[in-house]
């Protein structure tokens, strides 16, 4: 799962305070447009580096 | 003189058998139907798009390999890249949801990734300014604008495409406040200015 690199020491009344909706349908598919939004914004973010670097970041990404 | 008619054959007048047309061979029944049908897809977007060097360009610089194609485990990003937010559950389906080891070894040429990427860009119900702060402000619990920066990293990281530690870190640097509050406003249109 994702956490598996991760402690997993968040306690779980912590959840159930701030009430995660985590078997609601609704809220699942909102999280996940959400999500895709954060995605398409961090991979964007990662293709235009400052100027400066720019010529750099794609010859390390090639060479990758 | 006239030929006599013989009288034992009937005059027919049943029509001749018609030729039988030859039978057009009925289309090879398609394969177990992809989850999307890519070859009903409209590409007069792209065609007409002046991005459309932009897209081969993009989509060459994912091809590490040098075949002019790019793994299936690519095909999100690249359309991220292109200005597209698809779930992952969405490419999942248009490449036919393939397993783990599909998404390392598959790899698809420009012109399939195209109907790909024209069908996310088809796509209806997109995200915009406002369906993001209105998805946020669901954990405003002040009403102030601002959720706590806590809050937001768990619903990220245990609700829909579960986002990891370090996705999410990325995300939100320097996005909090020295409370730990993030203005959810402000958060989406930084979001939304790449």
């Amino acid at each position: 799962m994702d956490c598996h690199n991760e402690e997993c020491s968040r306690p779980q009344e912590e959840e159930d305070i701030m009430d995660i909706p985590l078997d609601d349908p609704e809220a699942n598919r909102a999280a996940a447009k959400i999500q895709a939004g954060f995605r398409g914004h961090m991979t964007r973010k990662k293709m235009k580096p400052e100027d400066k670097a720019e010529g750099e970041e794609r010859q390390e990404d090639r060479g990758q | 003189m006239a030929p006599k008619k013989d009288p034992k054959a009937p005059a027919k007048k049943a029509e001749p058998a018609p030729a039988p047309a030859p039978a057009a061979p009925e289309p090879a029944p398609a394969p177990a139907a992809p989850a999307v049908d890519l070859s009903a897809v409209k590409y007069l977007i792209i065609l007409s798009s002046f991005h459309s060097t932009d897209y081969r360009e993009a989509f060459g610089l994912f091809d590490r390999v040098g075949d002019s194609k790019v793994a299936y485990n690519q095909i999100a990003d690249i359309m991220r890249a292109l200005g597209q937010n698809p779930t992952n559950k969405e490419v999942n389906k248009l490449l036919g949801n393939p397993t783990a080891d599909d998404m390392v070894t598959k790899r698809v040429d420009f012109e399939g990734f195209l109907p790909m990427l024209q069908t996310i860009i088809n796509s209806p119900n997109k995200a915009g300014f406002e369906d993001y702060v209105e998805g946020l402000r669901v954990f405003d619990k002040e009403g102030n604008g601002t959720v706590m920066g806590a809050e937001l990293r768990i619903v990220l990281s245990t609700l829909g495409e579960k986002m990891t530690e370090a996705e999410i870190d990325s995300l939100m640097a320097g996005q909090e406040d020295e409370n730990g509050c993030v203005n959810y406003e402000a958060f989406v249109k930084h979001i939304m200015s790449v």
